[in-house]
């Protein structure tokens, strides 16, 4: 066996994009044949080469070729020109639960699905109440999937995935949909994956897990290959190109930005925000319980005297979780031009999450400019999981004192540990 | 080891497995959410003989020919050999048509040949031709109409499954392109119910009709040769003539390597064609 698990060559992909499809007979003999279709290659001559063992990330933005390029390697489609070489038993998970027949059981599902994704009867057979388990729907493992809430329905779908085992495995990351706790399995599972030695294709638009998780990425911009190569210099050197496209679009039309969102007199206008990780360097979003900063970029067109700046978050439920302003440390005189301001936090409070953000610039006497929940912010899991919607940092002390021998007594014994005691969560509500 | 190559996406025998998966998927979704289940497998098939003898014996009332074991035919038996035959190809070909334009959105998120879905809702689709077989079988038990000839029926099945599958194939692939064939194939295969000798034998077609050679042109067809074969094996306890052999075997092996040349061309990108 070699040491390369995939390998293409000059992959490439061409589309026929016609303004109408003439599927109908009736348009084909009435109207003639369709016109001349307009080409488009949705991937051009990529070469890469994915050792065994390793992860491998591509990236890129929407329409870029990304899922093209992993649809040939997975061999959904065939290649217009070159050539894919897989190494290994492959499986591709595009999206949980494809191929589920509504009107069966998820029992049956999972005889049906299983053998789809490449399991043996046998495989099946032995590991059916181990996928019951862990989808955790065991109430509803005899009722047909079409009563399933989605939730149900991919958390069966996944189950069924993780366990076909395969040598090489073609992923597309929004499969990781749903609450943050399915997220955390889905990437464990990669990572348990990697750990037995599989080699696995993700697509991906969190660049952060691409640069932590990848060796090897590959940035893909309109089907041609920008670069290959190490995961996070591939990312690195895309994040810069897309921060520089953003910058230049902002700053021709930061004035019209954020239409009926945006209230105040305007002599100051925040033009974007940028997420910065502990290093200072940019990250498209924070890690709970890290250090970080968020960096307001404006534009004065007037001198302002006694300006605060101020962030607020709403999480999904739109609960203003928190917020911060610049008051605490005085009114500042702002100067025409542009500039930014930093906002340092030692630790992420917030957690795990998707946020809308804010921002305000103020007067002591008038709003200035206020940014209704135009910025999104996604506070990724670090680590430990909080309790509630903030972490409290503080410093925690132990002390001791005098007890009475009577009262001891007087307790008894603790109660036996049981099975309910502890953090288990919530059973899954049934489906409406 | 390598999963995905010329060799294994060609080979139905690799997936067997899923081919298989398939067709119980077919088979259990067909019936479910009816109070009966599977009792309607049996019953559809006794419904449809039942109603075929009601009518044929009171309306349209034939002179059979005698049964191979010499007593005097009875018409509805006659008939229903060719019912059946006729239906084993209507129905598997109407049913396994559109099985991979609703296969669609698995297709272009998983790898699996074309063939397999087709193959699957083929086998499903077939069961029921088979259970009306059982009957058939049965009736000519009970009118004491068996002979030696009942020992090639199962190869004659099996070869015209693969006819009717290759059909399927073929106009499944070609449908996913050009979705009006379906309605076609309903109208193409309602004409072959009376292209084909059925409700009468071919020798009370006129031999020629205003020049056209009527009786050539309707022996010609497939379902007619496979129909006067089960007839003769089943009916007649007589071996089909060395020319219906001989034409049975060629549309079947042609019938076969166009599926296999369809699959080839057109079959292999579905993913992005539905």
């Amino acid at each position: 066996m070699t040491d390369v698990a995939v390998r293409a060559e000059n992959l490439s992909k061409r589309f026929r994009l016609q303004r109408e499809r003439r599927t109908a007979m009736k348009e084909r003999f009435v109207r003639g044949k369709a016109p001349k279709a307009q080409e488009f290659w949705a991937l051009r001559d990529a070469s890469f080469e994915v050792p065994r063992g390793s992860m491998f990330g591509i990236i890129g933005h929407n329409g870029s070729g990304k899922s093209t390029a992993l649809k040939v390697v997975a061999g959904i489609y065939r290649p217009t020109a070159g050539f894919v070489h897989v190494n290994g038993r492959m499986s591709a998970l595009l999206e949980l639960g494809a191929g589920f027949h509504p009107e069966l059981t998820g029992r049956e599902n999972i005889a049906l699905n299983g053998s789809i994704l490449g399991m043996s009867s046998k495989q099946i057979e032995q590991q059916t109440e181990e996928i019951i388990d862990f989808a955790g729907i065991a109430d509803f493992i005899d009722s047909p999937v079409k009563t399933y809430s989605s939730g149900m329905y991919v958390r069966l779908g996944f189950a069924i995935a993780v366990k076909v085992d395969p040598e090489v495995l073609v992923i597309d990351e929004v499969i990781a949909v749903g609450d943050e706790d399915f997220q955390r399995k889905c990437f464990d599972f990669i990572a348990d994956l990697r750990s037995r030695g599989s080699t696995v294709i993700i697509v991906s638009h969190a660049l952060s897990i691409v640069s932590e998780m990848c060796d090897q990425a590959m940035w893909l911009d309109h089907g041609e290959v920008q670069e290959v190569g190490v995961a996070r210099d591939v990312v690195d050197a895309y994040l810069k190109r897309v921060n520089e496209a953003e910058a230049a679009k902002i700053g021709l039309n930061s004035t019209q930005h954020f239409g009926l969102s945006r209230r105040g007199t305007g002599e100051i206008l925040v033009t974007g925000i940028e997420y910065l990780d502990g290093d200072g360097r940019p990250t498209p979003f924070l890690v709970n319980g890290e250090a970080c900063s968020i960096r307001m970029t404006y534009i004065a067109r007037k001198e302002m005297s006694d300006v605060v700046f101020g962030l607020n978050f709403f999480n999904g439920s739109n609960i203003n979780v928190a917020g911060a302003t610049s008051a605490e440390q005085g009114h500042e005189t702002v100067p025409v031009g542009a500039g930014m301001v930093e906002f340092t936090l030692d630790a992420m409070p917030l957690s795990p999450g998707n946020y809308s953000v804010s921002t305000a610039v103020v007067t002591r006497t008038r709003f200035i400019d206020l940014v209704d929940r135009q910025f999104d912010l996604t506070v990724r899991n670090g680590g430990t999981i909080p309790n509630g919607l903030v972490r409290l940092s503080g410093g925690w002390r132990r002390a001791e004192a005098e007890l009475d021998p009577a009262v001891l007594e007087a307790l008894g014994e603790p109660a036996e540990p049981t099975a309910e005691v502890g953090f288990a969560s919530a059973p899954p509500a049934a489906a409406s | 080891m390598s999963s995905i190559t010329r060799s294994t996406r060609g080979n139905p025998w690799m997936y067997r497995g899923l081919i298989w998966n398939f067709a119980r998927r077919d088979l259990k979704a067909r019936f479910r959410g009816t109070f009966l289940g599977w009792l309607w497998s049996l019953m559809l098939p006794l419904a449809t003989l039942l109603i075929y003898s009601a009518v044929f014996s009171i309306i349209f009332r034939a002179v059979p020919p005698p049964f191979g074991n010499g007593e005097p035919g009875i018409y509805v038996i006659w008939l229903l050999v060719g019912i059946v035959t006729y239906s084993f190809f209507g129905n598997g070909v109407t049913l396994a048509m559109p099985s991979l334009l609703s296969a669609g959105n698995l297709l272009q998120k998983i790898y699996i040949p074309s063939y397999v879905p087709v193959m699957g809702t083929a086998i499903a689709a077939s069961t029921q031709s088979l259970v009306e077989y059982g009957i058939l079988l049965v009736v000519l038990i009970v009118v004491g109409n068996v002979g030696l000839t009942w020992l090639l029926f199962p190869f004659l099945l099996l070869m015209f499954f693969i006819f009717t599958l290759s059909v399927s194939i073929i106009l499944s692939v070609l449908n996913v392109y050009a979705r009006d064939l379906q309605q076609i194939t309903g109208v193409v295969i309602q004409l072959l119910f009376f292209l084909s000798p059925i409700l009468y034998p071919l020798d009370q077609v006129p031999e020629e009709w205003n020049g056209i050679p009527i009786r050539a042109v309707m022996a010609a067809n497939p379902v007619a040769e496979y129909i006067v074969a089960f007839r003769n094996l089943l009916y007649d306890l007589a071996l089909p003539s060395g020319k219906n052999m001989l034409a049975l075997t060629a549309w079947t092996v042609g019938a076969a390597l166009l599926a296999w040349f369809v699959y080839l061309r057109k079959g292999q990108d579905i993913g992005e064609a539905v």
